[in-house]
């Protein structure tokens, strides 16, 4: 990362200044003893109009070019050395800006330099070289407007066809119009039964049972199809298939990877979450408020059963980023973080590459650089959260009860006068009023003021709150939360906490980085673990390394996880600390207190264990800093949270950038989202590059059934099943995978090879994760138990490495796969060689590979020999006559019966083994792997 | 990232409605069916290069954690005159590094000789490696840099020229480019010392490139992979049951018609049961003579030297099978690999004795046999190590500047480019990035790493991102 051409224009200022003729000889001569031939001969190779190739868009070969600049702002101001880019890079103190790229001028060459630009860059009267394709400057208004996706969505007609018989839906007119306009034909309706498997496994990712598949075929009713639909949007397994497809976009992982693979605490809730959300049909542009700023809505979603806040859960997606725990540098550290962050938005719900516009603005699209670090403003004005979910209400409903008993017995209270001044002026935070401060912010229902006055604490000991505090277990030492300081730019290398409690921790949270606790080397004193004072107020001191993050964007954390309590007195930065002065107020308790302090202990005492989800919550509002190229050593203008320039570039904080994205008007997200449903649907999509809709991403091939999708989405309330269902009981979707052989077949090579047009039904291959819930729907080993913690993977002798779990069973608990854990570590090979991508980035389209080793792991693998032979012997073993046996497997397995040659071929395989002296167990054992491995298994028509 | 120029799309709604209307039939469309054949047409066949590659196979040996170059083969005497001082009073200001414990500066503690005709700097760790015949085949770049000190971002870098996790392996790449050369062995292979690198598999992976590319791991014993094996009682069996799953699938293609994916599926069950043959088969050194076993040091007092010379015998052999790109990684039990931060000198005393014997075997055989003129040997760590002390016996990441080496197919043997100052601590003549390492690889392969690019996200990626320059002076 050391080149020009990593970089963005900022600006292009306007070129001017001193002008040559003025400059007097010796300043001429300077240049062209000192400055010149320095130029032609290190930088002319790659920067000037007649170089070969011509590297970052700079040229060097002029004064006008200079400063024009080239991706960057301008290379050169005259007369002030320090904002020279050229210099900056000359003097190679920029690791990400070194030029030359493989030596370092000397540094009387560099002090020439200097003295050059600092005399005002002159430069003879000469004609300024141009070069063809240097490129335009960027004009995001222009861009916006040339691009057919930035274009508000506009609901079309439906053509009208010759056919008209066979449109079932809108949908079949836009298809059929296509079809007919190039000479084509739709295929013949699939077979039921066809048409059944594939529905199944769109929907639900798993095969129909025998007795569904009769069902089916005997139920001659006009509403047969729509029954089957409707069936299978309502299964609990729809959203076990369709939450799998959105893990793909925001690399769902348990684990951060790198060296040790560390834990990403409450992941499966973000999994859960997402499939209730499928299956409760939450409308999508809800779905899309509750990822960026659930944790904001006036009113969450409440769970129906559980009545937890759910909302919050979807602003997990933005923590499922890869982590180590030694970065040498945090802030670069946070930037490749915040990269991934906004990949992950960018791609997954506008289907836009933002995060392209990093170092430079948007090559090709109409996405600036500021666009890019308006975007990053959220992230720094945010911080992360572990949230407790608060099931039924429970500790909410505490807190307000005690609350109210605390009124109560506070009145009866006696006055008490400490006669201590509580403000002070050295404190970073007193807490003297005896409420949460402003700017500060808490999670859970532990955290909380106390006060003016003493008064109750519903901890076993029957003290007193203490005023001037904040304390965690007013409400009992089992209630759960944190505080957050607002963010500041570290001063001192130490801080102080006058705190009194037990296990609770207090971390510093330094650039976002939350891995601290892992790396005690570079962060030495950011994180005392277990806070705990032998029941006196004390000093905390976090020391160590803190002078490294001097002058970094930091926040103090406070967790209390119901192990403990702590009492807040005061928080200073530096030193010294004054020495113990607070009275601790205590007083003797009458009968009839004591007796509402017993009830309110009780009270505080029957909460259950805490449940937590990951989630954001609001930090302090930044505007953040343009990294000049990318680089977060070269600080630009500062820029405020505000959404993209081309869609409004509204200025608002997270809850309205979430109903900026939410928002009809918005020309992306519903097309984004019909499209990938599209994509499940037909293994590719109307834009085929589903997470980009830029000019690099390719054409839709029917930009007006997108359009029509995209307002149909919205008209219906958002919503995921009607836009599925609609499409599958289309006409389009029923038909064969076979081509109509009624085409003309030089038409059909001509006009729809590709079967772009959808002239029939692409064969689609399975997934990993239903391929193996298939064997095990098949086998009957199948735990069709749904949420909670996911199943470890099961690790194989190949599988080492750093960080590495305890193995899990081979049959993952016969659990769907969607409940295995995701280690980026330790991914499962399965999974691995059956395209289940790895988790970096948002992956809308995965690929479907083709190759020997998944013939291996169907031949040869344990897990599928261990269920397909279990399942044969089993068949084998039932009363029947082989010919029924036979039958009932390829119903099961392969949703049909066989044809009568395979009837023959399969007996007569059972058959010659048997003569072979095999034990027939063992034969209809391999009969079971056999029937897995027929390619209809996983290749589905 | 790849930010070049690509195709430009239609510049307004009629246009491009009339281009879809037209059939669509532009680049784009090239592009999908492409995408749409990856899932028939074989990914492993062979393909044309861009030129006319020096060599067809790279054998990589990976020194996991990082070799000290001040005390292999960047001999610095001014560390011998300044042992002892502060290294910020003598050198002057430091980078941060790792583990932010700055000792002094630390002399090598092994001697350095100039070594066979070419004289190259060669110290006493590595006195197999000395040997002329050997050492006069190696171009030792001394100015190698990496953008990371910390170990899981840099191998990702060196492996896949990104920090990030995710990323193609350059054996994935060259797989995506080449092809294999044998159908009953994966393209890209890890043979496996026992240690995976910090950063996991991911160092091996396919990234956005079809999992058809990713690395498989063989661990050095008589079943190197998963799932090799079958599990019937006899072949034949096994046979009798691929041959009625034929047959059926056949059968059913008839009725459904033909899907070139399932015809590829169909294959690969024929490439499966083949290469249930030739793994054992590579596995299996009962044709390799004492003298070469021997060579190798598979009769090593010292277990790890047995262990990569068993490694370094199966490079040859795969090889010899066409394999494209080999990788070695350590044994474990070294201290920690490569990584000595503390206890330098027993550390790196037992990798020397772990690698050395049996990399100078593998470059004497393979011009023996007549492949090194045809295979790319490169010997290279994550980063090196601080000419400066960490604690008082260690020494730390060092990105900076350190020293890689390759040899065969293209190398120019004999030749030394590229200097660190004279603390060993910074490069600083014909400094050279990762990227220039990749693109000179991919060079001798005859791939120019600006041509060859996948389309991810958006933006035509490469192994090289945007940078990348040949190291032409080791080039034959």
């Amino acid at each position: 990362m050391n080149a020009f051409c990593q970089i963005a224009i900022v600006s292009c200022l306007v070129a001017g200044g001193v002008a040559a003729k003025a400059a007097s000889i010796d300043s001429l001569e300077f240049f062209e003893k000192r400055i010149r031939p320095v130029l032609a001969e290190k930088c002319y190779q790659c920067h000037a109009s007649d170089s070969e190739k011509l590297k970052g868009d700079l040229l060097v070969d002029h004064r006008e070019n200079l400063l024009e600049g080239g991706e960057t702002r301008a290379a050169i101001v005259p007369g002030n050395v320090e904002a020279s880019l050229l210099i900056e890079s000359i003097r190679y103190g920029n690791v990400d800006l070194q030029m030359p790229p493989k030596e370092k001028l000397s540094e009387a060459i560099v002090k020439d330099f200097e003295k050059w630009i600092a005399d005002g860059a002159v430069w003879p009267d000469e004609p300024v070289p141009l070069r063809e394709g240097k490129k335009e400057g960027f004009n995001l208004e222009k861009r916006r407007a040339e691009h057919w996706s930035w274009r508000p969505v506009e609901r079309p007609e439906e053509p009208p066809v010759e056919a008209t018989e066979w449109p079932r839906s809108g949908v079949d007119h836009f298809i059929l119009d296509r079809l007919e306009e190039g000479g084509l034909l739709p295929a013949e309706e699939a077979e039921k039964s066809i048409w059944l498997r594939r529905v199944y496994f769109d929907l639900t990712g798993l095969p129909p049972t025998p007795d569904e598949i009769r069902a089916f075929d005997d139920d001659d009713s006009p509403d047969a199809f729509e029954k089957v639909v409707d069936r299978l949007l309502d299964s609990p397994h729809y959203g076990e298939r369709w939450a799998r497809h959105w893990m793909d976009l925001v690399r769902y992982a348990e684990s951060y990877g790198h060296e040790f693979d560390y834990t990403i605490p409450h992941a499966f809730e973000y999994r859960d979450y997402l499939i209730r959300a499928f299956n409760e049909d939450v409308a999508y542009d809800q779905f899309v408020r509750e990822h960026i700023a659930g944790d904001l809505l006036n009113e969450p979603r409440r769970n129906p059963k559980e009545d937890f806040n759910e909302s919050v859960i979807g602003t997990g997606f933005w923590y499922f980023h890869e982590a180590t725990h030694a970065p040498t540098d945090v802030l670069a550290n946070e930037s490749e973080i915040m990269d991934n962050q906004l990949d992950v938005f960018g791609k997954s719900f506008l289907g836009l590459t933002i995060s392209c516009a990093r170092c430079h603005d948007h090559k090709f699209d109409a996405i600036s650089a500021a666009d890019y670090y308006a975007m990053t403003a959220y992230i720094h004005s945010s911080a992360r959260q572990e949230y407790p979910l608060d099931p039924h209400r429970q500790r909410e409903e505490v807190r307000a009860k005690l609350e109210k008993l605390k009124t109560k017995i506070d009145a009866k209270l006696p006055v008490i006068e400490l006669g201590i001044s509580t403000t002070n002026d050295e404190a970073f935070e007193d807490f003297s009023e005896g409420v949460i401060p402003e700017g500060w912010s808490t999670s859970g229902f532990a955290f909380a003021g106390a006060g003016n006055q003493p008064g109750v604490r519903f901890d076993s000991n029957n003290s007193l709150t203490l005023p001037g505090t904040v304390d965690s277990g007013i409400f009992g030492q089992a209630q759960v939360g944190s505080l957050r300081s607002p963010t500041f730019t570290l001063e001192g290398d130490t801080i102080y906490v006058r705190a009194k409690g037990s296990s609770v921790s207090v971390r510093l949270i330094v650039d976002n980085y939350q891995m601290a606790r892992y790396s005690s080397l570079l962060f030495n004193g950011a994180v005392i673990k277990d806070v705990d004072t032998k029941g006196q107020f004390k000093w905390l001191t976090m020391k160590g390394k803190l002078d490294k993050y001097i002058g970094h964007r930091v926040y103090l954390e406070f967790s209390d996880e119901g192990d403990g309590d702590v009492i807040l007195d005061e928080v200073r930065i530096g030193g010294p600390v004054p020495a113990e002065t607070k009275v601790e107020p205590a007083l003797a308790l009458d009968d009839e207190v004591e007796a509402l302090i017993k009830e309110g202990q009780s009270l505080a005492n029957q909460l259950p264990k805490p449940r937590f989800a990951l989630a954001m919550a609001e930090g302090t509002p930044e505007a953040a800093a343009v990294y000049v190229r990318g680089s977060h050593r070269s600080l630009g203008e500062k820029v405020p949270r505000r959404f993209l320039t081309a869609l409004g570039g509204k200025e608002v904080d997270r809850l309205g950038l979430a109903n900026e994205v939410a928002s009809a008007e918005n020309p992306l997200t519903s097309r984004v989202l019909v499209n990938r449903i599209w994509h499940h649907l037909f293994g590719r999509g109307i834009v085929a590059s589903v997470d980009d809709f830029g000019p690099m991403g390719q054409l839709p091939t029917h930009p007006e059934l997108l359009d029509w999708l995209a307002s149909e989405l919205v008209k219906n309330d958002w919503s995921v099943k009607k836009m599925i269902r609609e499409i599958v009981l289309s006409s389009t979707y029923r038909q064969s995978s076979e081509a109509n052989t009624r085409i003309n077949s030089e038409i059909l090579a001509n006009k729809d090879e590709a079967n772009e047009l959808l002239h029939r039904m692409p064969v689609k291959r399975l997934t990993g994760e239903v391929i193996r819930d298939s064997i095990l729907a098949v086998s009957g080993g199948m735990d069709t138990s749904m949420h909670g913690p996911s199943i470890a993977t099961h690790r194989t002798a190949f599988m080492t490495g750093r960080g590495g779990r305890k193995s899990g069973p081979l049959d993952g608990s016969g659990r769907r796969s969607i409940y295995g854990a995701v280690y980026r570590n330790f991914l499962s090979p399965f999974m691995l060689t059956f395209d289940v991508p790895s988790p970096f980035g948002p992956k809308g389209r995965r690929s479907v590979s083709n190759v020997p080793s998944q013939a291996l792991v169907m031949m040869n693998d344990p897990f599928v020999l261990e269920q397909s032979q279990k399942w044969g012997q089993m068949m084998g073993g039932t009363e029947k006559s082989p010919q029924e046996k036979i039958s009932d497997m390829y119903l099961k397995a392969l949703g049909r019966e066989p044809g009568e040659s395979e009837m023959e071929s399969v007996l007569s395989f059972l058959e010659s083994e048997t003569a072979n002296g095999a034990d027939p167990k063992e034969v209809w054992a391999n009969v079971g792997h056999i029937m897995v491995n027929m390619k209809e298994f996983i290749f589905i028509h | 990232m790849h930010c070049g120029n690509f195709i430009k799309g239609p510049s307004s709604r009629r246009e491009m409605l009339k281009g879809c209307a037209m059939g669509f039939g532009s680049v784009a469309l090239q592009a999908m069916m492409a995408d749409e054949a990856k899932a028939s047409a074989n990914p492993l066949a062979p393909k044309s290069p861009h030129h006319a590659p020096k060599a067809t196979n790279v054998i990589f040996l990976y020194m996991d954690g990082g070799p000290s170059q001040v005390d292999t083969f960047d001999y610095k005497p001014l560390l011998d005159k300044y042992h002892g001082r502060d290294p910020r009073e003598v050198i002057g200001e430091l980078a941060p590094t790792q583990f932010d414990t700055i000792g002094k500066v630390l002399k090598s503690q092994w001697e350095f000789k100039q070594r066979g005709e070419s004289g190259a700097w060669v110290s006493d760790l590595f006195p197999f490696l000395a040997e002329k015949e050997v050492v006069d085949e190696i171009a030792f770049v001394k100015s190698m840099t990496s953008n990371f000190s910390e170990h899981t971002f840099a191998n990702y870098f060196l492996h896949t020229g990104s920090g990030l996790q995710g990323r193609p392996s350059m054996g994935a790449w060259l797989g995506y480019g080449l092809g294999s050369e044998n159908e009953n062995l994966p393209g890209y292979v890890v043979l496996n010392g026992g240690l995976i690198p910090p950063g996991g598999l991911d160092c091996f992976g396919s990234g956005f490139l079809p999992a058809s590319y990713q690395g498989s791991v063989f661990l050095p014993r008589e079943k190197p992979i998963a799932n090799i094996q079958s599990v019937e009682k006899t072949p034949g069996v096994q046979r009798r049951k691929l041959d009625l799953i034929r047959n059926l699938d056949r059968a059913r293609g008839e009725e459904v018609g033909f899907d070139p994916a399932v015809e590829t599926a169909i294959q690969n069950y024929e490439t499966a049961y083949r290469m249930q043959t030739a793994v054992p088969d590579l596995m299996d050194l009962s044709g390799e003579s004492d003298a070469v076993k021997k060579l190798y040091g598979l009769d090593a007092e010292f277990k790890n030297t047995k262990t990569f010379g068993l490694q370094c015998l199966l490079a040859r052999r795969l090889v010899e099978r066409g394999v494209r790109f080999i990788e070695l990684t350590c044994p474990g039990g070294n201290g920690d690999r490569w990584d000595q931060h503390k206890k330098l000198h027993d550390g790196h005393t037992k990798n020397c004795k772990t690698v050395d014997q049996p990399i100078a075997a593998l470059i004497k055989d393979l011009k023996g046999r007549g492949l090194l003129d045809s295979t790319l040997v490169v010997w290279s760590g994550e980063f090196g190590r601080t000419p400066f002390a960490q604690g008082t016996d260690g020494r730390d990441h060092n990105p900076f500047g350190f020293t890689t080496w390759m040899a065969g197919g293209g190398v120019k043997g004999g030749v030394s480019v590229g200097e660190t100052d004279e603390w060993g601590y910074k490069a600083v003549i014909d400094r050279f990035e990762m990227h220039d390492l990749h693109a000179t690889m991919l060079h001798l392969l005859g791939i120019d790493h600006t041509q060859s690019t996948f389309r991810f996200g958006g933006r035509d990626m490469r192994l090289t991102d945007v940078h990348g320059h040949l190291i032409k002076q080791i080039l034959a």
